[in-house]
């Protein structure tokens, strides 16, 4: 290597190191899976959006207790629970415990506004006299020890009747006190995050907290821990994503060092080969870290697969080298076709800025800055670090064979046109779903895990995933108001059975007017004494006995109406916090279902609300999202093509080259869409994405076939970089396409298809239309 | 002295076997109770009366039958009470250690299971044949907050009364068998109850 070409090479790899010191220093990568959704356009999929990621059912992890006899699986879950409740990492912790205690000294005289019994009685001599009566009978039964500390204060346990309204509307059964499942062989206890489910870094701390709590929990350690929910899931499919990844990654690079080794038998080439490549993946990383600061993991995954395209640039100025040509002439005779390849590639990115999805306008950045810095090192930095061309590439055999065979089919036009009729028809007459709408599909959770989960869920009553409500106001009260005035229509349902039980904010927070109906129904002192006194005559009761009881009646009777701010600190907040949320001065109330069984019957919610209510099913808004984002990116896949064939016509200035060099782009595109669609594989936004990748492939390789030359050896040195292109991308995507990850697999299938296609047609369709 | 000791100590331990032994009846087992609550919250006893039914080992029924209905059962860990109107509660043997204890010591007498009551109790017998009265005072401290002492008074192989004292000096005197089926005065006290246990001299 000449002087001038160590000086090239030492300052490109500084650039390179200074690029991801940068990065290192500023990225931040999100998990935040809306960073890939479309922008919201209505309120509901607002909520949607949040529900997915912070809604209380996607925080829940389930927990079960395995492996001893149910005496020590209780001992560990109360162990466990109490560990778990002093843990800031989680917000709600419930085994099944019943606790008095778990109401704060502050809110008892509240029980009398919070408690519905004010609503049908009035607290006068018969209504009490029933209910000391009662009190009387339960000192002299096995519930006396239970009981006894509360009647002086609480004669008509209100705190109970509050306590067990607020349990949950369907409970696992209670073995020693705490959940167990029906067949007593597992305690289950639910815990809530306070990171949100798709957040995996804050779901794995959360896990690991859980195991280390459990660990010291546990009395022998023949019991086991499973953790199953969205979490849970979240933090599995990072865990493989990456186990997956890094075993196709070494499986790539083994391959290539090989493939390039078997081009080439230059070993500096294959070094020098790979430089094009990180020079993209650091300048995209830089650019998109400059311009958005947070990335999203997806971006980042996406954008090295598509970046790939990179890898092509040294492959055509190397396999274009020629003993005695400067390797500077060979780059600037290439250089038209790869600026064209470059630029085209580039500005049918940017199309993917206007498609309104961060997520995808991160990808356009990344791979516009990528693949313009790996097409300019290609031809600016590249041809002076190589050293002199030792060899004609275009000597070699197989590239020779491969010509005669392409060159020998006969009537390629007339085929052509043949493959593209039979593709349509499959595409139109192949029964079964062109796309795929449920994002569950895509994840790479084991069918046993999601089997397992969904039991547990059952079990543990834990509120429907895909069901839910939604009740909107200016404030918290008018939304607990309007959620009131639904208790009966959720009743309703609850008796028709169309669901088993149901969970609102109003359940453990009546409004303002109901706690002040209430508070005014609360008898005066000199009244509550009197009816008292006649309500004790002829009890057992030790006279004096209720002075507690008249104190925190009177105290009642002063006390402002409960509040959402009111109940911070208490274990009210966490139950409300997280089916009351405030946005931007709007106030939105979450029914969530347990058990959902007649989904139809949910709507007359919506008519018995008045229209305040909004039953929302997130398995079909989520659908719909994809079905609206998919659409957007479809106009941008459209818009990007017309860029594309602009960009190719400025360059080649004749529409008959520009359709010699996009006919076979356009017509393999056709063929990948026809080939999964007959396979039976429903496209989504990854296959999406993988056939602009195709796509782009295929413009070099149109590009470079079209690319006129008089001299056959240097059409054949050509063909010989084509084929090295080619054999790469099938390498790295065949790689893929075993993986046993939807999302990888269906990227890696869709580009063997197009990356064969785009070489056989390439080749076969120009070399038969060239003059 | 010394040499006697130990042939004391022997002679207890077979009077206590085969008290044990003589009371032991095979599950299930019924007898009618008469129970009188002393509570520090009430100025005169509760007087109820039923049948209390021994189901095995880790199951009891007790039924008052006057002057209301009350149907408790305990099975497993689990209470159920129940009440002529209205919803049974229900709630788990943990949050109520006195019935636990009491649950336990039945099932040990009535097993004759020595070793069990001496895992649970400190046993302390005396009187005679005609007249006993074994105290158990359970060993664990949590649960002797609840309940201090437990008084079984018997004649030869019948059981007549227990009396459970908690710390709060709530007391529950529970009359059996024979004993439950002497006519009740008007205002029963502690101390007829007690003459009741000690059973009244032939």
């Amino acid at each position: 290597m000449a002087r001038g070409g160590r000086v090239v090479l030492s300052v490109w790899i500084g650039l390179i190191a200074l690029s991801a010191i940068y990065v290192e220093r500023h990225l931040r990568i999100s998990g935040d899976l809306r960073l890939f959704m479309p922008a919201p356009h209505s309120a509901v999929e607002r909520l949607l959006l949040e529900e997915v990621s912070e809604g209380p059912a996607a925080r829940l992890l389930l927990l079960s207790l395995r492996g001893a006899g149910t005496d020590e699986l209780a001992a560990t879950s109360e162990r466990l629970a109490a560990a778990l409740r002093s843990d800031r990492a989680f917000r709600l912790v419930a085994n099944g415990e019943y606790r008095l205690e778990s109401i704060p000294q502050a809110l008892l005289p509240y029980r009398y506004l919070l408690s519905p019994t004010l609503d049908h009685e009035r607290f006068d001599g018969d209504f009490l006299r029933a209910q000391l009566s009662e009190r009387e009978r339960d000192l002299a039964s096995p519930a006396a020890g239970l009981l006894e500390p509360l009647i002086p204060r609480d004669p008509t346990l209100e705190i109970v009747k509050l306590l067990q309204s607020w349990e949950p509307a369907q409970e696992p059964q209670q073995v020693d006190g705490v959940w167990f499942n029906a067949r007593s062989d597992a305690a289950l206890l639910i815990v809530e995050t306070a990171a949100p489910a798709f957040d995996p870094q804050g779901q794995h701390a959360a896990i690991e907290r859980l195991h280390d709590a459990f660990a010291g929990a546990r009395s022998s350690p023949a019991e086991r821990l499973a953790v199953s929910g969205p979490g849970e899931f979240s933090v599995m499919m990072q865990g493989r994503s990456e186990a997956d990844a890094r075993l196709a990654g070494i499986l790539d690079t083994v391959g290539m060092i090989l493939l390039m080794l078997l081009a080439y038998q230059r070993v500096r080439y294959v070094l020098l080969g790979a430089l094009p490549l990180a020079t993209a993946g650091i300048a995209g990383l830089a650019t998109v870290t400059a311009l958005f600061g947070t990335v999203h993991g997806i971006t980042i995954a996406f954008g090295f697969t598509l970046i790939g395209v990179a890898l092509d640039y040294p492959i055509f100025l190397f396999s274009h080298e020629l003993p005695g040509v400067a390797q500077e002439d060979t780059a600037r005779a290439v250089w038209p076709t790869l600026a064209t390849a470059v630029t085209g590639i580039c500005v049918a990115y940017l199309a993917f800025l206007a498609s309104g999805v961060v997520g995808l306008e991160q990808l356009a950045c990344f791979n516009v800055a990528g693949l313009a810095a790996a097409g300019l090192a290609t031809r600016y930095l590249l041809p002076s670090t190589l050293g002199p061309a030792k060899r004609d590439y275009g000597q070699a055999i197989l590239p020779q064979k491969l010509a005669a065979l392409f060159g020998a089919v006969p009537r390629p036009g007339l085929l052509a046109g043949l493959l593209c009729l039979v593709c349509i028809a499959v595409i139109i007459f192949v029964p079964g779903p062109l796309w795929e709408n449920d994002l569950g599909r895509l994840t790479p959770v084991p069918q046993a895990a999601l089997q397992e989960y969904e039991a547990l869920r059952q079990e543990l009553g834990a509120p429907d995933v895909r069901y839910l409500a939604a009740v909107e106001g200016a404030s918290a009260d008018e939304v607990l108001a309007r959620e009131e005035r639904l208790q009966s229509a959720l009743g309703t349902l609850v008796t028709r059975r169309a669901i088993s039980g149901f969970d609102d904010a109003a359940r453990y927070l009546p409004s303002r007017d109901t706690q002040l109906r209430r508070r005014a129904a609360l008898p005066d002192a000199q009244q509550l004494t009197a009816s008292l006194e006649q309500a004790t005559r002829g009890l057992a009761f030790r006279p004096g006995l209720f002075a507690p009881f008249l104190q925190d009646v009177a105290r009642a009777r002063e006390l402002p109406p409960l509040t959402p701010t009111g109940v911070a600190g208490t274990p009210l907040e966490l139950s409300i916090g997280s089916l009351l949320i405030e946005r931007e001065g709007r106030w939105t109330g979450l029914v969530t279902f347990i058990d959902v069984r007649d989904p139809r019957e949910l709507t007359s919610l919506h008519a018995a609300s008045d229209g305040a209510a909004t039953v929302l099913d997130l398995k079909q808004a989520s659908e719909d999202l994809v079905g609206h984002q998919r659409e957007r990116i479809l106009w941008s896949v459209a818009f990007a093509a017309v860029l594309l064939v602009g960009v190719v016509y400025a360059a080649l200035r004749s529409a008959a080259r520009t359709r010699r060099v996009v006919t076979p782009m356009a017509l393999t595109t056709l063929v990948t869409l026809a080939v999964l669609h007959g396979l039976g594989l429903p496209m989504n936004l990854f296959h999406l994405i993988a056939l602009v990748l195709a796509a782009g492939l295929g413009l070099d390789y149109g590009l470079f076939s079209e690319r006129s030359s008089r001299d056959p050896s240097a059409r054949r040195r050509t063909l010989h970089a084509l084929l090295v292109c080619a054999a790469a991308a099938c390498t790295v995507f065949a790689v893929l396409a075993t993986s046993a990850l939807p999302v990888l697999r269906s990227i890696g299938i869709t580009v063997v298809i197009g990356v064969v296609g785009n070489f056989v047609l390439a080749l076969v369709l120009i070399r038969a239309t060239r003059p | 002295m010394l040499l006697l000791l130990p042939a004391t100590a022997w002679c207890a331990a077979l009077e206590l076997d085969a008290l044990l032994k003589s009371m032991a009846r095979p599950a299930p087992a019924s007898t009618h109770f008469v129970e009188a609550h002393f509570s520090s919250l009430l100025s005169r006893p509760l007087i109820v009366s039923g049948e209390l039914e021994y189901l095995g080992p880790d199951a009891l029924a007790r039924t008052v039958q006057a002057p209301y209905y009350e149907h408790t059962e305990v099975r497993g860990e689990n209470v159920t009470v129940e009440r002529d109107k209205g919803n049974p509660r229900y709630f788990s043997l943990k949050r109520a250690p006195e019935l636990r204890t009491l649950l336990g010591s039945f099932a040990a007498l009535l097993s004759g299971d020595r070793a069990a009551l001496e895992q649970q109790f400190d046993l302390k017998l005396d009187g005679d044949t005609n007249a006993w009265t074994l105290q158990l005072t359970p060993r664990d401290a949590h649960v002797r907050q609840r309940v201090r002492t437990m008084t079984v008074n018997g004649s030869g192989s019948d059981p007549r009364c227990i009396t459970t004292a908690e710390p709060n000096d709530n007391t529950t005197v529970t009359l059996l068998a024979e004993t439950a089926k002497t006519p009740l005065p008007q205002a029963p006290d502690r101390a007829w109850l007690d003459a009741q246990c000690r059973g009244a001299p032939h």
